[in-house]
């Protein structure tokens, strides 16, 4: 980037055009992140036809401006109302729900936004220094690392069974299963359809996730105010948003650790920020010196996999304007907004381009600290929430699931998922199963089976020599079995340690 | 308190039951001469922002300026594109509710004989014809193996070569499998979820042949990432005038992906006449074909009923293939 590119840059980011794009872009994309239902994607797919008749470098800041915002907003209802707005604000639904029942809700929303902007941010930079080595980095990623990956995520069940081992296992058993319904992608066979059309493609994640947490929520709202009239209010939940010192020292390493976690799995196109969340979340815990706060209210947990969701997003930009690979679903729709302006992907758009290109990125840097701030300075209007008389909450929160699942697919058959899953996740609490292992398995279940399919047919049948070849393969492997037998070797030493004692 | 709350519950979940009801039954009878007086509903079987969205989505302003009357965009997702296809097959044939088709999508969806369809093409009458985007066949440009479409079918001949497809009677399957037959090769599909995981196969060295849509590759082949080595149309396309097609070097495998507008069979054909001409007009305003072309959406306007026996020929093409398909 030459001089003369640094004013045009900049030309270009301080137009009236731009700058209001940014702000629309920001607050749109935190409001309909906070509704469940409402998806980025979608948000982004309805924009981009308005963005036509925009200058290229409005258009495309305001929808990337949506893509980080909505990803941030997600994160509101899911710690206030245990509603998450995006599927990945699911991991941050365990903690910052827990953070707001002990009326510590200002922090963990401070929490939240803090991370989301930091995560945010420094994907934004990696998109900017880090473009093309890490677009390549994406392409080493295929079938046999997403089977890895999946399987690696599937571990995260461990650290989410806070109870029972037994129980989360079941719970995320349950998850797989409901996973293999619908037509398997390799053989073309419609899997426990019963000739319904509409279970073809499966049960939709987004009715599931709003059932299992938002609606059965509302069950146990009801049943709690029943039992003993208790409820959460914002009297209790006073105090400053922005992170204390001693807060902000205690997350920036898994902030930092979720950023970098977050970039790798947006860069890869079979992973998106419902994945990176929970990765960030695991990681955290892993590293973690307070591991018993976990899902008793971590500020940590919620930095985890705020962070690492907002980090996905400049992740999945960069083989998106690379190599014109998109690495989410909501990057697969900004490139038809890129494409539609006449910027095509690859070496031309940073160098022909690159005065469109560039400003484009450093919106989106501008746009992520733009959040932050829109972020701190609305936090106490969001949390006005908790003001609100819980007959109402009840009812508002029915009528945001109902109207969300309808949403997504236009689908009626999804309101019924969504009040299925609702009961069902209502009984499977009060039983003491954990819910989020049944979403961890209904994410990673498909990508694990589909990749297997694959990787058996590339491997051509020397399937464990072909894994024990590619190197990122092996990492994933000793990542693995670390995991699984740490616990286990962890286990034997201290019954050594006893045995010497006595 | 409990019984006042669950009442509470009760209405509310009723209430927002019957709005939707409410909201999934509206129709009255219109009369073919005042043809259209209200919005026109156009079913698009896949989620907002893919190709088949983002082309009705760029063609709605101009069928709106040619019908008078707004045009809703509706997103039914789901069975491989064969939820929409089945509300439009069901919808009232007054012609306020029409629908985007795939071929060859459609097809396989009720050839495919585990899927127990009960519709076929007669259940739908052809509008016109929107967009064609004809299978591709490429390589990485370091690929040391073969070099050019003979190399590598003589390569394919005697080894087995992995190639991306998207799942089980795709049209990228479709070509692997005619490949296979009129060539004797041994390609092997690997099923993707989309072309963005086939593309970053290919290039990542995972998979050996790229086979993909002219508009999903035209990036990667200005860039020079990947080399293509045919295109499987009749004639050379004007994204790509350099690239010769299949046939020019002795391969007879056509295949492409098609887009198209269709009623529900038995709309009153003057309403027909009238949707038809309305989208003649809109798919050959220049502007519209200027965007789509920037796209990479290649623009083919057919009249209703050439649609319809493309869309039979494209039918024949899958009969063809039900014994490789493994659908006898």
């Amino acid at each position: 980037m030459d001089s003369s590119m640094i004013s045009m840059v900049i030309e270009q980011l301080l137009s009236f055009q731009t700058i209001i794009a940014l702000v629309i872009g920001v607050v749109g994309g935190i409001a309909i992140g906070a509704l469940p239902g409402l998806s980025t994607t979608m948000a982004i797919a309805l924009l981009v036809p308005i963005t036509f008749s925009m200058e290229p470098v409005a258009g495309l800041v305001m929808l990337t401006a949506i893509y980080t915002s909505a990803t941030y907003g997600g994160s509101i209802a899911s710690i206030l109302l245990h509603t998450p707005g995006t599927p990945a604000a699911a991991a941050t639904a365990l903690d910052g729900y827990q953070l707001t029942l002990k009326g510590k809700a200002s922090t963990a929303i401070g929490v939240a936004t803090f991370s989301s902007m930091v995560g945010g941010f420094i994907s934004g930079i990696a998109l900017l220094f880090l473009a093309p080595p890490l677009a390549q980095l994406s392409l080493m990623f295929s079938a046999p690392e997403y089977l890895l990956l999946a399987i690696f995520g599937l571990t995260i069940i461990g650290s989410l069974s806070s109870g029972s081992m037994l129980k989360g296992l079941a719970s995320g058993a349950i998850g797989l299963l409901i996973g293999t319904i619908g037509i398997d992608i390799i053989t073309g066979f419609p899997r426990f359809t019963f000739g319904s059309m509409s279970l073809e493609s499966g049960i939709a994640l987004i009715p599931a996730l709003i059932g299992l947490f938002s609606l059965s929520q509302v069950f146990i709202l009801i049943e709690n105010q029943v039992k003993s009239g208790k409820k959460v209010n914002a009297k209790q939940a006073s105090g400053k948003f922005f992170p204390s010192k001693s807060i902000i020292k205690r997350i920036t390493p898994t902030v930092l650790r979720s950023s970098g976690l977050g970039v790798i799995v947006g860069i890869m196109p079979g992973a998106g920020g419902d994945v990176g969340s929970w990765v960030g979340y695991n990681e955290a815990k892993r590293f973690s010196k307070r591991k018993e706060e976990f899902g008793k209210g971590s500020v940590e947990g919620v930095a985890g996999s705020e962070s690492a969701n907002n980090a996905v997003t400049g992740g999945a930009i960069i083989p998106m304007m690379t190599l014109g690979i998109p690495g989410s679903s909501a990057t697969a729709v900004l490139l038809g907004g890129l494409m539609i302006q006449g910027l095509v992907p690859g070496s031309e758009l940073f160098t022909t381009n690159g005065h469109l290109s560039y400003a484009i990125i450093i919106g989106f840097i501008i746009a992520n600290i733009l959040m932050g701030i829109v972020g701190f300075i609305g936090a106490k209007y969001f949390i006005k929430v908790l003001d609100v008389p819980q007959n109402l909450i009840i009812a508002i929160i029915i009528t945001i699931c109902m109207v969300g699942s309808y949403a997504i697919n236009n689908s009626i058959f999804d309101i019924w998922v969504m009040v299925f899953f609702g009961i069902f996740g209502y009984f499977l609490r009060k039983a003491g199963f954990s819910t989020a292992p049944i979403i961890l398995g209904m994410i990673l279940g498909p990508i694990a089976e589909r990749s297997l399919g694959q990787a058996l047919v590339m491997s051509q049948d020397n399937f464990f020599v072909y894994l024990l070849s590619r190197p990122i393969s092996v990492i994933f492997i000793v990542l693995i079995l670390l995991t699984i037998l740490t616990p286990l070797i962890m286990k034997l030493i201290r019954n050594r340690k006893k045995e010497a004692v006595s | 308190m409990k019984k006042k709350s669950l009442f509470f519950v009760t209405v509310i979940l009723l209430v927002s039951m019957l709005v939707l009801a409410a909201c999934g039954s509206s129709s009255d009878d219109n009369a073919a001469e005042n043809f259209p007086d209200k919005p026109v509903t156009l079913i698009v079987p896949w989620s907002a922002g893919g190709g088949t969205d983002t082309g009705a989505r760029l063609l709605q302003p101009y069928l709106e300026d040619e019908l008078g009357v707004s045009v809703t965009v509706v997103n039914k997702t789901g069975a491989g594109g064969w939820i929409g296809w089945n509300d439009l097959a069901n919808a009232d044939p007054d012609g306020y509710t029409i629908g985007l088709a795939n071929s060859p999508h459609i097809i396989t969806g009720y050839i495919n004989p585990t899927l127990n369809r009960d519709k076929d093409l007669d259940d739908f009458i052809g509008l016109g014809m929107h967009v064609v985007d004809p299978d591709t066949v490429s390589i990485r440009p370091d690929e040391d193996r073969f070099t050019n479409l003979d190399e590598l079918i003589e390569y394919a001949q005697n080894n087995e070569v992995t190639v991306t497809s998207t799942g089980e009677g795709t049209d990228e399957h479709l070509v692997i499998l005619n490949l296979n037959k009129e060539m004797g090769t041994n390609f092997v599909p690997v099923h993707f979820d989309g072309a963005a995981e086939s593309r970053s196969s290919v290039l990542g060295g995972h998979v050996d042949v790229l086979v993909a849509n002219l508009g999903e590759i035209l990036s990667l082949y200005h860039d020079g990432d990947i080399e293509v080595l045919g295109v499987a149309a009749q004639e050379r396309s004007s994204f790509m005038e350099d690239v010769p097609t299949l046939a020019e070097q002795g391969v007879e495998v056509y295949q492409e992906s098609s887009r198209g507008f269709l009623a529900p069979a038995g709309t009153d054909p003057e309403v027909v006449q009238i949707l038809e001409e309305a989208l003649e007009k809109a798919i050959n305003n220049e502007e519209h074909i200027e965007k789509m072309t920037e796209l990479g959406f290649g623009v083919r306007y057919e009249t209703g009923e050439d649609y319809m026996s493309i869309l039979k020929d494209d039918e024949q093409v899958v009969i063809d293939l039900k014994e490789l398909l493994g659908w006898e």
